[in-house]
């Protein structure tokens, strides 16, 4: 698992994840972009246009990023983890898109 | 329900009798095995030893060879000085025989061969006539004849020196400094005359080679006589006689007498490289013994290190084969204690459950399944997932499903069981979000209701077909406090299976959720066997190899 996070002036921030994000490196994930969400974003963008595996302790961690920003977007997800966020009903509160 | 892998109580046993014994077994024999290094220096100092032998007995046998090349050189050149004292003397007696002893004639021969030490060939040289009575001295050139002053010693000398057909040698003359004298006698064709001559010893009888002589790497005594006796030595260039320590010597005929020519080399005469042989050998031989033995001390060192090191290793593995074992043990006893002990019993239905955990289980885990009685013909099914592994995602997994037990005393409906649940776990505070079904079956009306928060939908199967029970899915437990959950209800057929699970009997990385929910359709379907036995099929097929995540499944069944 590799990721980037950008934050740009407009204060939006973008994590993107690459690889497979499971519980034995999310806590890592976690704590690289908590500071970043602390400086209060006004979009979190989590682009997962190169992420093969989320499990659900990846996903309890966007819902937590869900309820700390005012909006947020899982982009370019593969249809696996769009199905996973579906049969889990976060596919709005994840605000999944193409 | 069934346990599965082991549970025991006895786990701790044999924590300390694994430390000592091993090691202390090893470690004697491993420093023994030094011996071989012992050997490598002995070998090494023997070989060497040999090796110094050899080549100082070579330089021995060498010395030796050159010394008596040398002293039977130097033995030569003194038997070629015989002619050079004869021949003036013969000549010298031969004139005086032919012109019957006249003195001027002989003087004038002689005279050349005549001068002070160091400048001619003799000091004195002299004509005697013998005959009856005493020789009679006829004439002398150069200093007196020692010989004259002792007329009973020119009589023997003469006597003697008369019937001998070559040079006579006296022996030393008392004077100073000491003198050798010669004599040669005419044949006597007039008269029997002798040419007597004298020379000197030198100095102290000391003489050193000259420097550009092939002897300089000589000392050398010689002496009168066919022994070394000190009386009759002639000339050296040693103070201390006799000469000893390696030495060669020759006797040299030299007219009536012997010399005995001993010499000893000053230095070797093989070169200083040949005589140190021996010993660059031996230090040589010595620093290389004591370096192999080093060398060989230090591989064994290592070879020994790294048998301990491979041995605390396998140790180390050991301990963690049991302390693994140890931990998934204990993650397998907490999890069958925090999942319902019996399952109820209510007429007309059989129940089942299973609880498996993954191979990499030595973490509990926060999946759950359980079955509640409400009265006497409805069921409350549960199954439930808490994100995450480990002690936090198996307390939250208990408060839930203790809490469940509470709402359902309460006879709560699963829509405000599960919103009531959302108040209990946070994702902010716990990073922890769970999946929660709740099916509510009442087993006379045969119906079902089905109410979901994130969780996989249950399956239903009956007359060899299974249907998923799609119900609208809520948002997991966790996500936000008093979350809003719709029920769905259905009609079940009669002699139904409803088979409800958690995500680990279904995913497998890379491939759909949907592909996973097809596969237990099929698994379902396809079965005609009792309820246990379906759910014991139902996790043997479809847990992917080494699924590495736990999974419950609660089922029940109508009996016909």
């Amino acid at each position: 698992m590799t990721f980037d996070v950008v934050e740009s002036a407009d204060r939006m921030l973008t994590v993107a994840v690459s690889g497979e994000l499971d519980i034995t490196n999310v806590d890592t994930l976690g704590s690289a972009v908590a500071p970043a969400i602390e400086r209060e974003p006004s979009r979190l963008i989590i682009d997962a246009h190169e992420l093969r595996f989320a499990d659900s302790s990846a996903i309890a961690l966007w819902v937590q990023w869900a309820t700390e920003v005012p909006e947020i977007e899982l982009r370019d997800a593969a249809p696996l983890l769009r199905r996973v966020v579906e049969s889990m009903g976060l596919t709005e509160i994840l605000n999944v898109t193409p | 329900m069934t346990e599965t892998g082991p549970v025991s109580g006895a786990i701790p046993e044999q924590a300390s009798e694994t430390e000592g014994e091993p090691r202390g077994g090893s470690r004697p024999r491993d420093s023994s095995r030094y011996w071989v290094a012992a050997a490598v220096l002995v070998v090494g100092l023997l070989v060497t030893g040999v090796l110094v032998w050899i080549s100082a007995s070579t330089y021995t046998n060498t010395e030796n060879r050159l010394l008596r090349l040398r002293v039977s050189d130097a033995g030569a050149l003194i038997a070629e000085r015989l002619p050079v004292v004869q021949t003036p003397l013969a000549s010298a007696a031969a004139l005086a025989d032919a012109t019957d002893g006249d003195v001027g004639k002989f003087e004038s021969f002689i005279a050349p061969s005549v001068g002070p030490p160091g400048r001619g060939q003799f000091v004195s040289v002299s004509l005697w006539r013998l005959g009856v009575g005493q020789p009679r001295l006829l004439a002398v050139v150069g200093v007196t004849p020692a010989l004259a002053a002792s007329p009973a010693r020119a009589a023997s000398f003469f006597a003697s020196a008369a019937h001998s057909r070559q040079l006579s040698v006296t022996g030393l003359m008392p004077s100073k400094p000491p003198r050798l004298g010669y004599a040669f006698t005419s044949p006597g064709l007039t008269g029997r005359y002798v040419a007597y001559a004298e020379s000197a010893l030198p100095a102290n009888r000391q003489s050193r080679f000259q420097s550009t002589s092939s002897f300089t790497d000589l000392d050398y005594a010689l002496y009168l006589g066919p022994t070394q006796n000190g009386a009759n030595l002639l000339v050296t260039n040693v103070k201390k006689l006799p000469i000893t320590g390696r030495h060669a010597s020759v006797s040299i005929a030299f007219g009536d007498r012997t010399f005995t020519f001993v010499v000893t080399p000053r230095r070797p005469l093989a070169g200083s490289f040949a005589e140190r042989l021996p010993w660059i050998v031996a230090v040589v031989g010595l620093l290389l013994s004591l370096g192999a033995a080093a060398f060989t001390a230090r591989l064994i060192a290592r070879r020994n290190e790294a048998q301990e090191l491979a041995g605390s290793l396998e140790q180390i593995a050991d301990e963690n084969r049991r302390l693994y074992a140890e931990q998934r043990s204990i993650a397998q006893t907490l999890q069958q204690a925090l999942l319902p002990e019996a399952l109820p019993k209510i007429r007309g239905v059989e129940t089942g459950a299973r609880y498996e955990t993954g191979v990499k289980g030595v973490e509990i885990g926060g999946d759950w399944y359980d079955l509640i009685a409400l009265d006497d013909h409805r069921l409350l099914l549960v199954v439930g997932d808490v994100s995450g592994r480990g002690l936090r995602a198996a307390s939250t997994m208990a408060s839930l499903r203790f809490a469940i037990h509470a709402y359902a005393a309460q006879d709560d409906p699963p829509e405000a069981i599960l919103s009531k649940l959302s108040n209990l776990v946070n994702v902010n505070t716990s990073g922890q979000l769970a999946t929660v079904l709740c099916a509510v079956v009442d087993v006379e009306a045969h119906r079902l209701t089905v109410t979901s928060a994130g969780h996989l939908p249950p399956l239903l199967v009956s007359d060899g077909s299974g249907t998923f029970v799609r119900s609208a899915v809520g948002v997991p437990i966790g996500v936000r406090a008093g979350a809003r959950y719709t029920s769905t209800s259905v009609e079940m057929p009669k002699a139904a299976t409803l088979i409800a699970f958690t995500d680990g009997l279904v995913e497998r990385r890379g491939e759909s959720i949907d592909a996973g929910l097809e596969r237990l359709q099929r698994a379902a379907s396809s079965n005609h066997v009792t309820l246990d036995e379906l759910l014991g099929r139902l996790i043997e097929d479809l847990r992917s190899e080494g699924g590495d995540d736990d999974t419950a499944i609660a089922a029940l069944r109508w009996l016909d």
